[in-house]
Formats: C-alpha cells, sequence, structure tokens
C-alpha cells in the first residue's frame, strides 16, 4: 500500500531526472549558459578544464547538466560522458565564422557515436548580441543540420550574456524529454 | 552452407522501411499530426498539443505497421525553412502536405507552396496525401471545397497517387485512415521508390 502510494506521489510532484550534456568549441559560451540556467545570472568563468556539472530544476524536470570543457586538447575526453545521454546542447559561437568549420567536423564525429544515437540535439547559435552574428539558418547551414536523418533536432539562436532565447530552448528540451520525441 | 543459412536468416528477419516527409505552412498542425500518429501506433501518450512550439528543426516519428518501419519526418513550415525541405526530397517515399482548413486568408500562399513541392523533378512520382487539417472546427473548408480550390494545378501532379483526406489531428479523427492510405500508395510505388532494408 505504502509503495503504491509513493509511486502515485512521486509520478505526480516527483521530478524526473534527466541527462543533458552541453559541447561546443572553446569560448562558444557553455558555461555562460550553464550558469545562466542555473542560477539566471551571467557569470564571469575562465576556460573550462574538465567539466562543470549542476542540476536545473525546471517545469518539474531534473537536469543533470554537464558542461564538458572545449579547447582542442580536451575534446577527446568528451566521449567518456557520452553514456546514458537524452540530449546534447551545442553550442556555437555564431560571430566566429573562421571555426565554423571544425565546429561541424566536432559536431559530425560527435554525432556518429553509438552511444548517442537516440539523443536529441539542441543547437544554440550563442552570441547573438555581437554584431555581424550568423543568423540560425547561416549557422544550421553551416553545421550542415539539415542533412540529419534519424535525430530530432532544432536550433535557437540565443545570447547567454542577455538572456535572449534560453528558456525557449529549455521548453523544447522538456517537450522532448517528457514527450518521448526522440 | 553457412552463407546460406545466415543469408535466410537475414532475408528472414530484415525490415522494409520507408520515409514519408510532412510539410505544410507554419501552424498547419504537422506537429500534431505527428504526435497524435506516435499516440495512435505507439501507444504512447504525445506530446499536449498546447505545449508543441513552432518546429525549427526536424521531429522523428518511427511507426511499425506489418512488419514495415513508416518513418515520419516532420519539417519546420515558416517560409525561410522552405529551403530545407527539398534536402529530403531524394530519400522520402511519400508526401503528406497538411493544410489548415479554417485558415482561408493564406489558401493561396498554401496553393503556391504546394505547386512548388510537387512540380519539383526530384519528387516526380512520389505520392502525395493533403490532409485538410482542423476539422473539428465546424467552420472549416470541407474536402470538396479544397479539392474544388485545388482542382486548377491538380493537372501538375502528374500520374502519382494523390488524394485529399479530411482529419482533425486535433482529436484524432481520420488520422488511421490517412496513414492506412500512405501504407497502401508506399507498397504500390514501390518500384518506383524501393524501400530501404534494414536488419
Amino acid at each position: 500500500m505504502g509503495a503504491i502510494f509513493s509511486r502515485l506521489f512521486s509520478r505526480l510532484w516527483g521530478s524526473k531526472e534527466v541527462r543533458i550534456l552541453i559541447l561546443g568549441l572553446d569560448g562558444a559560451g557553455k558555461t555562460t549558459i550553464l550558469y545562466r540556467f542555473q542560477i539566471g545570472e551571467v557569470v564571469t568563468t575562465i576556460p573550462t578544464v574538465g567539466f562543470n556539472v549542476e542540476t536545473v530544476t525546471y517545469k518539474n524536470i531534473k537536469f543533470q547538466v554537464w558542461d564538458l570543457g572545449g579547447q582542442t586538447s580536451i575534446r577527446p575526453y568528451w566521449r567518456c560522458y557520452y553514456a546514458n545521454t537524452d540530449a546534447i546542447i551545442y553550442v556555437v559561437d555564431s560571430q566566429d565564422r573562421d571555426r565554423v568549420g571544425t565546429s561541424k567536423e566536432e559536431l559530425v564525429a560527435m554525432l556518429e557515436e553509438e552511444e548517442l544515437r537516440d539523443a536529441a540535439l539542441l543547437v544554440l547559435a550563442n552570441k547573438q548580441d555581437m554584431e555581424g552574428a550568423m543568423s540560425h539558418t547561416e549557422v544550421s547551414d553551416a553545421l550542415g543540420l539539415t542533412s540529419l536523418r534519424n535525430r530530432t533536432w532544432t536550433i535557437y539562436k540565443c545570447s547567454a550574456k542577455t538572456g535572449e532565447g534560453l528558456t525557449e530552448a529549455l521548453d523544447w528540451l522538456v517537450n522532448v524529454v517528457s514527450g518521448g520525441k526522440k | 552452407m553457412y552463407t546460406l543459412i545466415t543469408g535466410l536468416y537475414k532475408q528472414w528477419t530484415q525490415k522494409e522501411e520507408f520515409y514519408v516527409i510532412i510539410l505544410g505552412l507554419d501552424n498547419a498542425g504537422k506537429t500534431t499530426l505527428l504526435e497524435r500518429i506516435k499516440s495512435i501506433y505507439l501507444g504512447v501518450a504525445g506530446l499536449p498539443p498546447e505545449k508543441i512550439a513552432p518546429t525549427v528543426g526536424l521531429n522523428i516519428g518511427k511507426v511499425e505497421i506489418n512488419n514495415t518501419r513508416l518513418n515520419f519526418w516532420d519539417l519546420g513550415g515558416q517560409r525561410e525553412l522552405h529551403s530545407i525541405w527539398e534536402k529530403y526530397y531524394s530519400e522520402c517515399h511519400a508526401i503528406v502536405f497538411v493544410v489548415d482548413a479554417t485558415d482561408k486568408e493564406r489558401i493561396e500562399e498554401v496553393k503556391e507552396t504546394f505547386e512548388t513541392v510537387i512540380t519539383n523533378d526530384t519528387v516526380e512520382g512520389v505520392p502525395v496525401l493533403m490532409l485538410a487539417n482542423k476539422q473539428d472546427v465546424p467552420s472549416a473548408l470541407k474536402v470538396h471545397e479544397i479539392k474544388e480550390i485545388f482542382n486548377p494545378i491538380a493537372l501538375r501532379l502528374g500520374a502519382r497517387d494523390s488524394k485529399v483526406l479530411p482529419v482533425s489531428a486535433l482529436k484524432g479523427d481520420g488520422v488511421q485512415e490517412a496513414v492506412d492510405w500512405l501504407f497502401v500508395r508506399l507498397q504500390r510505388n514501390r518500384t518506383n521508390r524501393p524501400p530501404i532494408f534494414r536488419n
């Protein structure tokens, strides 16, 4: 009886835990986005070596968000974190036209991993507050997102600095992980 | 002998897969339709319609009917996203075109968009199913009215299989009939667009 009650209780009020990875090249704004999600403020960050992990509760869902360092030398370690991932947030510096090609290569290599086969993909075209930033269609073309066939994906333009676009992005994540859309 | 047996085993267990793209203007109800299809065929509760936001990327749905898998690709309907549609044309086996039957003001825009889709060479001969959605609203255009509007461009459909069906993605009416129609046409068009085999 107690078990039934507690199960019912957790279904009504308990929150589901979801594992999210934030990836992208160095300087894309991953850590700033993570803390925007968590405390709603812009924090001063230093390049991440290793990872930051925080729990973000939003709309009754507990997101365990892993922000992994994006520098070339530590990208090979991303794969150690792939298992059981529900969704990937891939952050792109929309102003950095020179390195968007590298960003694409990393993304393509990552999506080929078997462990991420069922993970949904949320691309954030960050730094939209900056002048000369690529639009989200430009970023999606540059990353070759339209050649994805078996993965639920979306792209949002955002600015971690002003907070623009981040709520919409989180709402999309909620839908994907709760509606079984992937 | 081993090769024969593994060959037979593969033949026996392989599955046919078809890909269907769901197109239409923004707010036509494409994602709602996809969620409805998923809830009917997979038995999982789809996303509640009021929570669905405009699609920008791609939503996918995988449904199994008679040991055949139908993969649905639901693409964004906003104008600047129409250029993405073409990238899926060469690999699709059928097109579902969703029309908001309550939005009479944009019906000309729907017509132009539909014409651009069906006259694309890459999708020549591919079955097209037009769905007059939102039939739960009493003022919605009925199938015969939709047909009248689209008759002038019906000629451009060519020799392919095509049909207009009424649905309400919101309530689920007509959705199963639509998928049934698709299933038959996909099979019929298999010499033109053969299925993909997957083990």
